[in-house]
C-alpha cells in the first residue's frame, strides 16, 4: 500500500474512498499544492485543509467507484506532479522580473535595457 | 523601473529565461519558451538544469544556450532578441479579422446527420442574407485593418443563394479600388449546384472552392443525404468541373470525423489519393448543432478520435515516402504553431477550426459573430458569441463590445489556470466557443477539457516524431 517515489512520506492508507496525507511546506510551495490540486481536478478531489505550523493536511477524495489500486497510483502520480509544479515556482520566481522586462521591452519604443 | 542587465545575471553561472516545461513521456520533459523554440530532455537534466548544475558542455546546455533558454555571460545579445522575437510573434494581433464569414443562406439540399449549422429547407427564402445586411457587412469588413482580406461563403448550402454571391463579391472588388486590400474568395459548398454559370463567375472573379468529401463513396453516402443518395458521385463529378475550368488548385476537400469513420482513416485517406488532393483535414465532430442530436452520429470520445489521428498520419507519411506528397492540415498549422517566428499565441488566424477568434461571421439574418463555431452555438440558443446585429450596431461598437473583449482575453491563455505554465501553451489556442459549448464556460477548467487532452495527446505525438523518427521529420518539417 506505500507508493515507491514518495519516500518522504509514511505509507498512505485508502479509506472510504479517501487518502490523508499531510504535507511540508517548507519543501513544498503552497502554490505549488494548489496547482497540482487544480491539475488532477478530474481524477480527485484535493481537499486542503488550514496550515498548522509548517504542515497542510491534504484529503484526496475519489470517485465512488475507483479501486484502491488506482487511488494509490493517482496519488504517487499527484506526488510527481507536485515536485514538477515546484520546479515551475523556481522558475517563475527567477524569471518573472525578466519577462516583465522582455514584454515590456518588445512593446516599447525606447530601449529599457541600458548597456553596460 | 529597470535595471542593468547584470542585475538579472545570476552569481550561479548561467540566469534562467522565462520558460514552461510539460512531460513529453514516461522518460522526457519538453521546456518552450515565448519566441518559438523547444528543447527535449530527460527530467534529471530538467532538474539539473533549473537547479543551476547543469555542466556546460552537455549537448543540452548549449541547445537551451542556442535556444535563449539561459544566458550566460557570453550571451550578449540575447535580451534584444529574445525582445524582438517576441514582438514578431505578438504582432499578430495587429492583423485581426482577416477572416469575414458570409452565411448567405441557411438552406441547404443535403441533410446531413451530423450538420453543425441547423440546416433550412432548400424552399425557406426567410433564411437568405438581404442586400442590406450584405451592404453593412461589407462596409464593415472595410473599416478593418487587415491588409488581406478572406471572404468566405457559408451556408447552408451558399450556391443556393448564388446573387447575393454575386452581389457581394462584385461590391467587394468596387469598394477595394478605394481601400486596395488583397482580397480572397472562397465558396464552402457542397457542389450540387455548381453550374456552368457559378464556375465561369469564379473563374472570371478568381474564387476558389471548398467541399466536403468524407471518404470513399459507401461512407460519404451514409453521412451525407441528398435525393437520390448520390451526394459522393455528385461531388467527384463537380470536382472534375471544377479542376477542369478553375485549375487543378482551385478545389479543397473536408472530411468530418464520425463514430462510423472512426476505423477507416486509411480508407478516407486513400479515397483522397484516388481523387487526386495533396492535402487532407483530419477534422474532430464539433459539438454544434445537429451534431449534438442523439440520432445524429453516436459521439465519440477524445481518445477515440487522437488513435484516428495518430493512425492517419502514420498512414499519410507512408503515403509520402512512397512519393506522393499528401499534407494533414490539422498537423501543418501546428507546425507553423510551433516552427514560424510568425506564429501567435493569442488568435489563431489560420485555423478554420476556431483555434481562436480570428474571423468576424455576419449570419443570414444580420447578427455577427465572433467566431463560424459562435454561430453555430447560437442555433442552439446560446447567444454568448453573438457581438451585436448589422442593423443596430456600428462597426466601432462591435469592435469594443465587452463581448469581444471578453472573448480575446479568454484567447489569452496566458493568464488561464494549467496553460500559463504548459510546455504547449505556444503551440495551442484557447476555443472559447468549444468550452462555452462542453463546459458552459469560455474559459473551462482545462483538466476537464476535451480540446485540452486533444492538443496535449497531438502536441505530444507530433513532437515525439519531430524527436525520434528522422524520416518523420523530414516530411513535417516540409509542411511549415
Ligand atoms: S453539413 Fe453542409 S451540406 Fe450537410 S446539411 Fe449541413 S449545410 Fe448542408
Ligand atoms: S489547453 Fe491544455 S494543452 Fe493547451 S495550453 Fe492549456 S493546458 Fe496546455
Amino acid at each position: 500500500m506505500t507508493t515507491k517515489d514518495t519516500q518522504t512520506q509514511p505509507p498512505f492508507i485508502f479509506r472510504d474512498g479517501a487518502v490523508q496525507a499531510v504535507l511540508d511546506l517548507r519543501v513544498y510551495r503552497l502554490a505549488a499544492i494548489q496547482k497540482s490540486a487544480y491539475r488532477f481536478a478530474e481524477r480527485c478531489t484535493a481537499v486542503l485543509g488550514s496550515p498548522d505550523a509548517d504542515r497542510i493536511p491534504v484529503r484526496f477524495a475519489f470517485p465512488p467507484a475507483i479501486t484502491e489500486q488506482d487511488a494509490l497510483e493517482t496519488v504517487r502520480l499527484f506526488f510527481q506532479e507536485l515536485l514538477d509544479q515546484e520546479l515551475r515556482e523556481q522558475v517563475g520566481d527567477e524569471t518573472r522580473a525578466l519577462r516583465a522586462l522582455i514584454v515590456a521591452q518588445a512593446f516599447s519604443r525606447t530601449d529599457l535595457i541600458r548597456q553596460d | 523601473m529597470f535595471h542593468d542587465r547584470a542585475r538579472y545575471q545570476s552569481s550561479r553561472g548561467y540566469q534562467l529565461a522565462p520558460l514552461r516545461f510539460s512531460r513529453l513521456d514516461d522518460a522526457r520533459y519538453i521546456a518552450t519558451n515565448d519566441v518559438g523554440e523547444y528543447v527535449v530532455m530527460p527530467r534529471e537534466e530538467l532538474v539539473e538544469f533549473i537547479s543551476h548544475s547543469l555542466p556546460a558542455n552537455r549537448p543540452t546546455y548549449k541547445a537551451l544556450k542556442s535556444r535563449h533558454f539561459l544566458f550566460d555571460e557570453h550571451s550578449r545579445v540575447a535580451l534584444e532578441l529574445l525582445a524582438l522575437k517576441y514582438r514578431t510573434r505578438a504582432e499578430q494581433l495587429a492583423n485581426f479579422t482577416g477572416l469575414h464569414i458570409f452565411v448567405v443562406t441557411l438552406r441547404c439540399d443535403h441533410s446531413c446527420a451530423y450538420c453543425q449549422v441547423s440546416r433550412q429547407a432548400e424552399g425557406r427564402l426567410e433564411f437568405d442574407m438581404s442586400q442590406e445586411h450584405a451592404d453593412r457587412a461589407l462596409d464593415f469588413m472595410f473599416r478593418g485593418p487587415s491588409p488581406t482580406l478572406k471572404v468566405e461563403f457559408q451556408g447552408g448550402e451558399p450556391l443556393l443563394h448564388f446573387e447575393r454571391i454575386r452581389y457581394i463579391v462584385e461590391r467587394a472588388k468596387a469598394l477595394n479600388q478605394v481601400h486596395g486590400r488583397d482580397l480572397q474568395f472562397v465558396i464552402a459548398s457542397n457542389l450540387s449546384r455548381l453550374t456552368t454559370e457559378v464556375l465561369d463567375f469564379c473563374r472570371e472573379h478568381g474564387v476558389l472552392l471548398s467541399t466536403s468529401l468524407d471518404g470513399p463513396e459507401d461512407l460519404h453516402n451514409a453521412q451525407r443525404p441528398v435525393r437520390g443518395g448520390d451526394s459522393h458521385q455528385r461531388t467527384l463529378d463537380a470536382i472534375r468541373r471544377a479542376r477542369q475550368a478553375l485549375g487543378p488548385d482551385a478545389i479543397s476537400a473536408l472530411m468530418t470525423t464520425t463514430q462510423a469513420s472512426l476505423g477507416r482513416v486509411e480508407d478516407i485517406i486513400d479515397e483522397y489519393v484516388r481523387q487526386g488532393f495533396h492535402s487532407i483535414f483530419l477534422r474532430n465532430l464539433s459539438p454544434y448543432g445537429f451534431a449534438v442530436r442523439p440520432r445524429a452520429s453516436r459521439p465519440y470520445d477524445v481518445e477515440a478520435w487522437v488513435e484516428f489521428y495518430k493512425r492517419g498520419l502514420a498512414h499519410i507519411l507512408r503515403i509520402n515516402e512512397q512519393g506522393y506528397p499528401l499534407q494533414e492540415e490539422f498537423t501543418a498549422i501546428l507546425m507553423q504553431k510551433i516552427f514560424s517566428p510568425r506564429g501567435s499565441n493569442y488568435v489563431d488566424l489560420q485555423s478554420p477550426a476556431g483555434l481562436g477568434i480570428g474571423a468576424l461571421v455576419y449570419n443570414y439574418d444580420g447578427a455577427v459573430y465572433a467566431s463560424d463555431e459562435g454561430r453555430m452555438l447560437a442555433e442552439m440558443g446560446d447567444f454568448s458569441f453573438r457581438l451585436g446585429h448589422l442593423s443596430r450596431d456600428s462597426y466601432e461598437s462591435i469592435m469594443t463590445s465587452e463581448t469581444l473583449l471578453a472573448h480575446l482575453s479568454d484567447t489569452m491563455p496566458e493568464g488561464v489556470p494549467m496553460c500559463s505554465d504548459c510546455a504547449f501553451l505556444p503551440c495551442c489556442g484557447a476555443d472559447p466557443v468549444f468550452h462555452q459549448a462542453t463546459l458552459k464556460d469560455a474559459v473551462g477548467h482545462k483538466a476537464f477539457s476535451a480540446f485540452c487532452k486533444k492538443q496535449m495527446s497531438v502536441l505530444r505525438h507530433l513532437i515525439g516524431l519531430l524527436e525520434d523518427d528522422a524520416r518523420a521529420r523530414d516530411i513535417l518539417m516540409g509542411w511549415r
